[in-house]
């Protein structure tokens, strides 16, 4: 019986630290979706909500998806009255601050998609912090 | 004239009516949205050529309100976007009594090497089936980009598929008279810009009968 109540219990450290080492990597993301590629079109763009969960500041250093040639995180910028995109090696994220990647600001640059993508299909990108962290997020294909 | 005060009252602030019994007259306030000119300025020709190989000239902006948007097809952020806001808009105005049947919403390349006519055809009609598409030479692009304020920049790298391109994100509105009246600066909304086209539709209207 005594047995029982020891594998009960490394069972519940074990749990226990799952969700510690969650709340550590301690960011989410809300709202993920990628818009919809017009007919012909290679490429397309991700957004989301990033919230640091953390008091540690938080660096986005990349993101990867198989369901896409290449995933570049860029931002849409206005110099001279002109609006162009460059491309954003990484990004920081403030200790409990939220940031979102929006049209006309931050997003995921989505180049030649390996199927085209019809609203309400599902990608997956996985995003790359500074700690090490990899957080694997669905997006939401919408028009 | 009580519908044209109505329209400006639903319309929200932006708009002050003022009008007199020897004959009306309406002032825009300064709007962060919608810069609207107090005289228009009539465009100089031009010549483009749409998604299906005809000539798209100063002719094809007479008798019609135009939304013009310079962009490029190989642009994943700004030009879907402005392109889905003006279609939303393009629905709404075309709700209204007056309909949608004298506006065009003309999406002008500033890529003319990646964006032939079959890519254009391709790519509007994804956001509107009315939506026209058009591009030219460097020269004409840069002729009417100059002529509405508007600036572009083009980064062609040999080798490089996916150069840069760099352009105004505003939206110019042509008077049916193919003169340059107003423009609306980003951020863009749809129902923003519906709401206050309509009342400036009707106002100028009104001026011309």
């Amino acid at each position: 019986m005594r047995w029982r109540h020891a594998v009960f219990a490394c069972l519940i450290l074990a749990l226990a630290s799952i969700s510690a080492a969650a709340e550590e990597a301690g960011v989410s993301v809300s709202d993920a979706w990628v818009r919809e590629t017009p007919p012909g079109m290679a490429m397309t763009a991700g957004y989301m909500v990033l919230q640091n969960k953390t008091s540690q500041r938080q660096v986005l250093v990349a993101a990867r998806s198989s369901g896409f040639q290449s995933v570049m995180i860029h931002r849409s910028i206005t110099k001279q009255g002109m609006t162009g995109m460059e491309h954003s090696p990484q990004v920081e994220l403030l200790p409990h601050a939220s940031l979102p990647f929006a049209p006309g600001g931050y997003h995921l640059m989505l180049l030649n998609p390996k199927r085209s993508l019809r609203a309400g299909d599902r990608v997956e990108i996985q995003l790359e912090f500074r700690s090490g962290l990899v957080l694997p997020v669905a997006y939401e294909v919408r028009k | 004239m009580t519908a044209v005060v109505l329209a400006a009252i639903f319309a929200g602030t932006w708009l002050a009516a003022v009008y007199r019994e020897n004959g009306s007259q309406a002032v825009f306030l300064p709007d962060r949205v919608m810069t609207l000119f107090p005289a228009p300025k009539p465009l100089a020709a031009f010549a483009f050529t749409d998604q299906e190989n005809r000539v798209f000239d100063l002719s094809r902006l007479k008798g019609k309100w135009s939304f013009l948007f310079f962009g490029y097809t190989h642009c994943p952020d700004i030009c879907p976007t402005t392109l889905a806001t003006l279609a939303r808009a393009r629905e709404n105005i075309a709700k209204s009594a007056a309909g949608a049947k004298d506006v065009q919403f003309v999406f002008i390349s500033v890529d003319p090497n990646r964006d032939t006519a079959g890519k254009l055809g391709q790519y509007v009609a994804y956001f509107d089936a009315t939506f026209l598409g058009v591009t030219g030479g460097n020269a004409q692009l840069g002729n009417l980009a100059g002529q509405l304020g508007a600036a572009y920049q083009v980064e062609v790298k040999p080798g490089v598929e996916n150069y840069p391109v760099y352009h105004t994100s505003a939206v110019f509105l042509v008077d049916p008279q193919a003169r340059y009246i107003a423009v609306f600066a980003p951020p863009l909304d749809a129902e923003e810009i519906s709401r206050r086209f309509e009342v400036l539709r009707q106002l100028e209207g009104r001026k011309a009968a």
